[in-house]
């Protein structure tokens, strides 16, 4: 077959076409919303390393074309490539999961020294709270991949967690109480203790956690039971797990049945309103995600927060940051340290995975005085 | 800036191509500007660095060929200018590397250690500076004249297309080009050709391979078959990303006249490590031919000082790619089984074998030196190997590697890498006859390539880092 003239044409044309019509496009779509076109930002600013990496995402994230493209694609890839964008990994049955996660299970500590971090901090802060006289318990939350794993690859056959294990045992050598919040403990039945499409815990398995861990409080008699009592309200919600919601894709949404999700909203039996946190409690909690969810978010107040005032006939009082649980929550508390006042007891849930991935680390921080 | 961005793709190259094609003169100084632009982007302190290695060799030069008659001040503007590059080099890239192993020397005999310099490494040093080597070089050997105006000759050294990573650009090979060069219909076509051929070599493929081996390099404890799986994707991603970019690099150098030269010929076909390198990074392995290993004697000073020849060559090589042992003993690999084939006549020994098996045993043994190149350092290269051999317990979440690494997508992609490395048409040739469906499957390749750039995070090319 012979080089064709025209042909070269055509991919030349469609070529040019290509390149110029996505600036084109984004240059008109930007005037008619009354606005200069986005290209001209770069006059705007000096040209630094900030500012030009800046104005290169601002091109990229405001792109008409690409937010048009990208959801159908990111749909594509992720039935047809298996693909769950950045941070998901499709695993078996519709289970999806979190890669980080299990690049927390995968991969070694990497620094020298990295393992020896979260330790540092912890018995840092431990050693404050205790000059206070306030006890401290960790919470440590698995992420599903360890203790589902062979819903993630049919190879894997038992949970796993090589990092938590040592770090359990530096723990205990240090004197610092912890609760590994696994699901074998308690779910003995065919019911998940994770949700299929989401990095978080069932309600179910969130209120037997806290149970647990109010137990654990109550066995050690760092608290007592109070007087407050508390009842379930059972009703069942539908949401998308994050971990499909991380995809960013509208039709990827549409495409999946949100997971049917059983609750217990915890009500204040006196009063018939839904439980409240109380700033006088002698207990606070810390913690990330898995204690924002069915708490902060739908359909509220039936999550672990919740449920750990039900066992413990109290409120709580709780500082809850996304993903930040391993730095961020102290910080918080440095700058609030009033709410440590009247306190007995600090219970401070991380996922494990955060032993690596911690938002911002894990720094020693000073609460003040 | 990468190729393979939205603000190159959509911005930088369709303003450059229109400004281009409306100039009537002064196209080189255009080039010049938009060249410096395009490598400032990262950080424009550094355009004034390769503006000064520029000016040294620029002023160096025109002292070589204007001291005809005086052989020793020729000689000494060819040292200076050889020496400033290389010292410039050698502190951004080397002066670090030197300090820590000087302190792990103090360390070891109780001395205080010094402290380390936190230096960056501006990208595309390594090329660049190679770029300013072959040109007094060349005119050294009075195999070019100088360039007359300044601008002209630092249009060759920053010249968007190849300043980043190559290919390997020798002054001489150019030299007319910077003068004079044709713009057809044909070379703007075919280098259109190329560059989406590139562009999707590094987006459908490196790209979603890079995933695998670093999941792969990143684990624990990967079992034999995890490490067998995750080298071979390594070898693929850097063969697709490196070979990528040469490819986009030449057809972006065809849109605005430029011929450059070939960087790769189908390496993973080779059937022994002397004919990978005939084939793997081309103007890397000829520009050390004829600047280094000829030089220093080659082949013509006997047998046992054409094997000490080799190893200096792959050893300098090794540590051109990057200041770390990984690289030296990655180079001192391949030095030694250049020079092991050259004492059996240029032949392998698995010459006997058949083709297939010659090519398969290449391929293995050019695995293993990816290994090296792709650890961070020797003791995790060790491990990696241990785990190949299947030397390495297993740690628990060893089972969970698995879904990294073998989707069906990854092992359709990993099957299909196969066939292409082993096809002896290469993108480099496939362009040059543009029929009807060569074109269609071109468009839908750029089509499927630029809606997949949507959905990736930045993805910088490997050839990057060197």
């Amino acid at each position: 077959m012979e080089q064709s003239k025209s042909a070269c044409i055509v991919l030349v044309v469609m070529f040019l076409l290509f390149i110029y019509a996505e600036p084109a496009v984004q240059a008109i779509s930007d005037i008619r919303n009354g606005q200069a076109p986005i290209a001209l930002d770069v006059f705007k600013r000096a040209p630094s390393p900030t500012n030009l990496r800046a104005y290169e995402d601002t091109l990229r994230e405001q792109s008409v074309v690409a937010n048009a493209v990208r959801p159908h694609l990111q749909h594509w890839r992720f039935e047809v490539m298996d693909d769950a964008g950045k941070n998901g990994l499709i695993g078996r049955d519709g289970w999806l999961f979190y890669r980080p996660g299990v690049r927390f299970l995968v991969e070694p500590w990497r620094r020298a020294g990295e393992d020896q971090e979260p330790l540092r901090a912890i018995t840092s802060f431990r050693d404050q709270l205790e000059a206070r006289g306030i006890e401290l318990l960790l919470v440590i939350t698995p992420g599903k991949e360890s203790v589902y794993p062979n819903r993630l690859t049919r190879r894997a056959s038992e949970a796993v967690n090589g990092h938590v294990t040592t770090f359990m045992d530096s723990l205990k050598k240090s004197g610092i109480e912890a609760v590994y919040a696994d699901a074998s403990a308690e779910s003995g039945g065919d019911e998940s203790a994770y949700l299929a499409q989401d990095t978080h815990w069932t309600p179910s398995h969130a209120r037997d956690v806290a149970r647990r861990v109010a137990g654990f409080a109550i066995g050690k008699g760092w608290v007592q039971k109070g007087n407050a009592i508390y009842d379930e309200r059972a009703l069942t919600i539908e949401r998308h797990g994050d971990i499909l919601r991380m995809a960013k894709s509208e039709p990827l949404l549409k495409s999946y049945t949100p997971e049917k999700i059983s609750c217990w909203q915890v009500v204040d039996r006196t009063t018939g309103e839904l439980y409240k946190d109380s700033p006088d409690s002698p207990v606070l909690v810390l913690g990330d995600s898995f204690l924002r969810i069915f708490q902060l978010d739908e359909p509220k107040n039936a999550g672990f927060i919740a449920h750990l005032a039900r066992a413990l006939q109290m409120p709580v009082t709780s500082i809850v940051n996304d993903g930040g649980a391993s730095t961020l929550v102290r910080q918080e508390l440095r700058r609030k340290p009033e709410m440590l006042k009247g306190k007995k007891l600090v219970i401070w849930e991380f996922v494990e995975r955060d032993l690596r991935f911690g938002t911002d680390g894990w720094q020693i921080v000073e609460l003040p005085d | 800036m990468v190729f393979s961005s939205h603000i190159f793709i959509f911005y930088f190259l369709p303003l450059v191509l229109l400004i281009y094609y409306v100039l009537p003169a002064r196209r080189n100084l255009f080039l010049l500007i938009v060249s410096y632009i395009f490598y400032g982007w990262t950080d424009p302190r550094l355009v004034l660095l390769m503006f000064a290695t520029t000016y040294i060799n620029y002023v160096c030069g025109n002292i070589i060929y204007r001291a005809e008659g005086d052989p020793i001040r020729r000689k000494r503007a060819l040292v200076v200018s050889v020496a400033a590059s290389l010292a410039l080099l050698g502190f951004f890239k080397y002066f670090g590397f030197l300090e820590i192993n000087l302190n792990y020397l103090l360390d070891t005999i109780g001395a205080p250690l010094i402290p380390v310099l936190q230096i960056a490494l501006p990208a595309g040093i390594s090329f660049y500076t190679f770029h300013c080597i072959s040109y007094t070089v060349d005119i050294y050997r009075g195999e070019a004249a100088p360039v007359r105006r300044l601008s002209d000759f630092a249009c060759f050294v920053a010249l968007y297309p190849q300043l980043i990573a190559g290919p390997i650009i020798r002054y001489h090979t150019i030299a007319e080009q910077l003068v004079s060069r044709k713009h057809t219909f044909e070379k703007f076509s075919s280098g259109t050709a190329l560059f989406i051929l590139g562009f999707a070599k590094k987006v459908l493929i490196a790209n979603e391979l890079g995933h695998v081996a670093d999941a792969a390099f990143g684990a624990e404890t990967p079992t034999m078959i995890d490490a067998w799986f995750g080298v071979t994707a390594y070898a693929f991603q850097i063969y697709f990303d490196f070979s990528a970019y040469s490819d986009m690099a030449v057809g972006l150098g065809r849109m605005i006249g430029f011929e450059f030269m070939r960087n790769f010929d189908g390496p993973y076909r080779s059937e022994s490590i002397t004919e990978f390198w005939r084939r793997w990074h081309i103007s890397l392995s000829t520009f050390l031919r004829d600047y280094l290993y000829k030089p220093i004697g080659g082949n013509r000073l006997g047998p046992r000082r054409t094997y000490i020849n080799l190893a200096i060559v792959m050893l300098l090589g090794g540590l051109w790619h990057g200041a770390n042992w990984t690289f030296v003993v990655w180079g001192a690999y391949h030095g030694a089984l250049l020079a092991w084939e050259r004492w059996m006549g240029k032949e392998s020994f698995y010459a006997r074998m058949p083709r297939p098996m010659r090519i398969a045993c290449t391929f293995v043994l050019v695995l293993f030196s990816w290994v090296l190149f792709r650890s961070e350092t020797i003791s995790e290269a060790v491990n990696y190997f241990a785990a190949m051999f299947g030397f390495l317990p297993h740690a628990s979440g060893t089972p969970l590697l698995a879904a990294f690494l073998y989707s069906p997508a990854t092992l359709c992609m990993m099957l299909l890498c196969a066939v292409l490395v082993l096809n002896p048409v290469q993108a480099f040739d496939w362009v040059n006859k543009l029929t009807w469906p060569r074109v269609a499957l071109l468009l839908v390749l750029f089509t499927y390539s630029l809606a997949n750039l949507f959905v990736q995070s930045f993805n910088p090319f490997l050839y990057f880092q060197f």
